[in-house]
């Protein structure tokens, strides 16, 4: 029987191989999709677990402007006193306040345009981002407003290509002011994030920042490690609560915890990955009807050989069952190889985007059981057609 | 030796559309255990529909048809197709050969649809191909042999099964007189062992090889006529 199969398929080898092209894509690129989308977010979600689970972003949230009230940011009770009153809560135990701006850095004759970021000593160790070389500034520095910075690695990179950046001394220019800072230490890498680029920004003590660059006491947000990671949500409730004394309506500011950010990023993930799964089917599908069309063709073309073979002896079911293996072994075919250059695909995408690979093996399960029933659902009319065909009229056709 | 096949007042109506054809009008006779039956007549006589009937490749409208005790009116889709490869061997004036198929794996295909051993339809394949000549021809294709050795293949491939019947359906139309004899001169031979044949013909030489001719017209049998 498969020899039959084979005879058939390899008469034809132009039309079997195009008809096992149209699965193979389908199936490539449903596991290749899926493996990507898997890939992406392992790559997210590891990036935001490194800031740890136990991290708790306090932020004022946009108010929508009204009446000739433009939308602003409730930043006038954000301020450097308020981390220490949020240091007050039990479960919290770090409270870094962020202000973050943007400048200009220059060394020598190279500039770049970076993100400042003033924070405080602590920093480090609430987003679990630690010093490459050198030293990040301390207490004493912050309450001496002292000139001192740190660099991201990509901006030590790319301003010192060449040199160690270590004590060098940089200028910080702002708004037309400029500033003379010396370089203490170069933070480690740390890939990028979704929402924020660690590795290309620069390093203050806010205090510097607040009085000597911005002057301007008012902070963007504030960054909270949790004493312990199963006293998440006690922190956030100590949290709201010593805000709601100082801010009436409690949509003005959002407490955010990084669980919940990763719960999100899992949520996008599985949707991105049911959606470019979803269209990869349809790649699948179409890939079947290829199939159909020419198995259709195939049985009005052998309409005399199946008048022969139901002459000989053939039932209706040899020759649904002759028909619907030919469907059957193009699409699994198609199916394996798809499988294959799938995975091929995902791990040059993967190599490339420095993610691992992931195939989940239900993706793997679902490719293959996905084109053994296209080859099913698309062979069966056809099948059913030549099994039905007349002996008598499919003996005279020519 | 007794009644093999036994046809009684059978008619066969074809619609073409909103008109009727009678292509079979009454027809009844008997074909005899290892008889050498010809049917003879001209292009619409209904010899054909008679081979159709004889082969269970179709049903008569009415009338009865009794196969080896088997009432071919009563049996379904599935049963005829068993009834055809079990008793009925066909040799067609095309060839009928399965174009992508060796002469070897042709003469075989009956027995893959009855279900027999692999290594005995082989065996049984190559003898038969053996006794009509072609030993040195069982993996050429249809497309790689002459004509003649094309109906040979059609012959081994019909007495593959054993049947209780060998059909044949002008069986010399497509081949020159010469090569068209030695077929004939094979059919001979075949009802000298005992075989059943029928021969289904407009060519009156080729009737004279059996041994008794029909000669039917108008969907009915005009004579019997007895040869020696």
């Amino acid at each position: 029987m498969l020899r039959t199969t084979i005879n058939s398929l390899s008469a034809h080898k132009l039309r079997t191989a195009l008809s096992v092209l149209g699965i193979l894509i389908g199936v490539a690129s449903v596991i290749a999709m899926i493996s990507v989308g898997q890939g992406a977010t392992y790559d997210i979600r590891s990036r935001v677990e490194s800031l740890g689970a136990d991290l708790v972003t306090v932020s004022p949230a946009f108010r929508v402007g009204r009446a000739g009230v433009a939308s602003a940011q409730i930043t006038e009770t954000f301020t450097l006193e308020l981390a220490d009153e949020l240091a007050k809560a039990p479960a919290v135990r770090d409270v870094v306040p962020v202000i973050q701006t943007n400048g200009t850095i220059k060394y020598r004759d190279r500039n770049l345009q970076t993100t400042l970021m003033g924070v405080t000593p602590a920093y480090p160790s609430v987003v679990n981002y630690p010093v490459a070389r050198g030293r990040f500034f301390s207490a004493q520095d912050l309450e001496n407003y002292a000139k001192v910075l740190v660099l991201g690695s990509e901006v030590a990179q790319q301003l010192f290509p060449d040199e160690d950046p270590l004590g060098k001394e940089v200028v910080l220019e702002r708004a037309g002011t400029r500033f003379l800072f010396t370089i203490i230490g170069v933070m480690t890498s740390k890939g990028q994030l979704g929402f924020g680029q660690y590795d290309n920004r620069i390093y203050l003590p806010v205090t510097t920042v607040a009085r000597r660059i911005t002057g301007d006491r008012t902070v963007n947000f504030y960054n909270l490690r949790v004493a312990s990671t199963d006293q998440v949500d006690e922190a956030i409730a100590q949290v709201e609560f010593i805000l709601s004394r100082r801010i009436s309506n409690p949509e003005d500011y959002r407490v955010r915890a990084q669980q919940d950010i990763i719960e999100t990023v899992n949520q996008n993930a599985i949707t991105m990955t049911f959606l470019l799964g979803g269209i990869a089917a349809i790649a699948l599908l179409v890939g079947g009807i290829g199939i159909m069309n020419i198995l259709l063709v195939s049985v009005v073309e052998r309409t005399r050989e199946i008048g022969i073979r139901k002459a000989l002896g053939a039932k209706r079911r040899d020759i649904l069952w002759q028909f619907l293996t030919e469907s059957v072994f193009v699409s699994v075919l198609g199916g394996v190889m798809g499988l294959l250059m799938g995975v091929g695909a995902a791990a040059l995408i993967a190599s490339f985007s420095r993610w691992p690979l992931i195939v989940p093996s239900y993706a793997v399960f679902l490719a293959l059981g996905f084109s053994l029933i296209v080859g099913l659902i698309f062979g069966v009319y056809p099948a059913a057609r030549a099994a039905r065909l007349d002996p008598v009229e499919a003996l005279r056709y020519e | 030796m007794g009644e093999l096949f036994h046809l009684e007042d059978v008619t066969k109506v074809y619609k073409m559309g909103e008109v009727e054809v009678r292509a079979l009008d009454g027809v009844s006779f008997a074909i005899q255990r290892g008889e050498f039956l010809a049917i003879m007549g001209p292009s619409g006589s209904g010899k054909s529909t008679v081979m159709h009937l004889l082969g269970c490749l179709d049903r008569p409208t009415s009338g009865r048809m009794v196969l080896d005790g088997l009432d071919l009116l009563k049996a379904s889709d599935n049963q005829l197709a068993e009834i055809r490869n079990a008793k009925i061997g066909f040799v067609f004036q095309q060839f009928n050969l399965l174009p992508r198929e060796s002469a070897l794996r042709n003469v075989e295909t009956p027995a893959i649809y009855a279900g027999m051993k692999r290594s005995e339809r082989v065996r049984r394949a190559r003898e038969l191909l053996e006794r009509v000549g072609l030993g040195d021809r069982l993996f050429h294709f249809p497309s790689q042999l002459s004509g003649g050795e094309r109906q040979r293949v059609a012959i081994a491939r019909a007495l593959m099964n054993d049947p209780a019947i060998v059909l044949a359906d002008e069986p010399t139309g497509n081949l020159d007189t010469k090569t068209g004899e030695e077929i004939l001169t094979l059919f001979r031979n075949l009802h000298k062992e005992g075989r059943t044949v029928v021969l289904v013909t407009h060519d009156r030489r080729v009737a004279e090889y059996a041994s008794r001719i029909l000669h039917m017209q108008d969907g009915r049998i005009l004579k019997e006529e007895r040869v020696n």
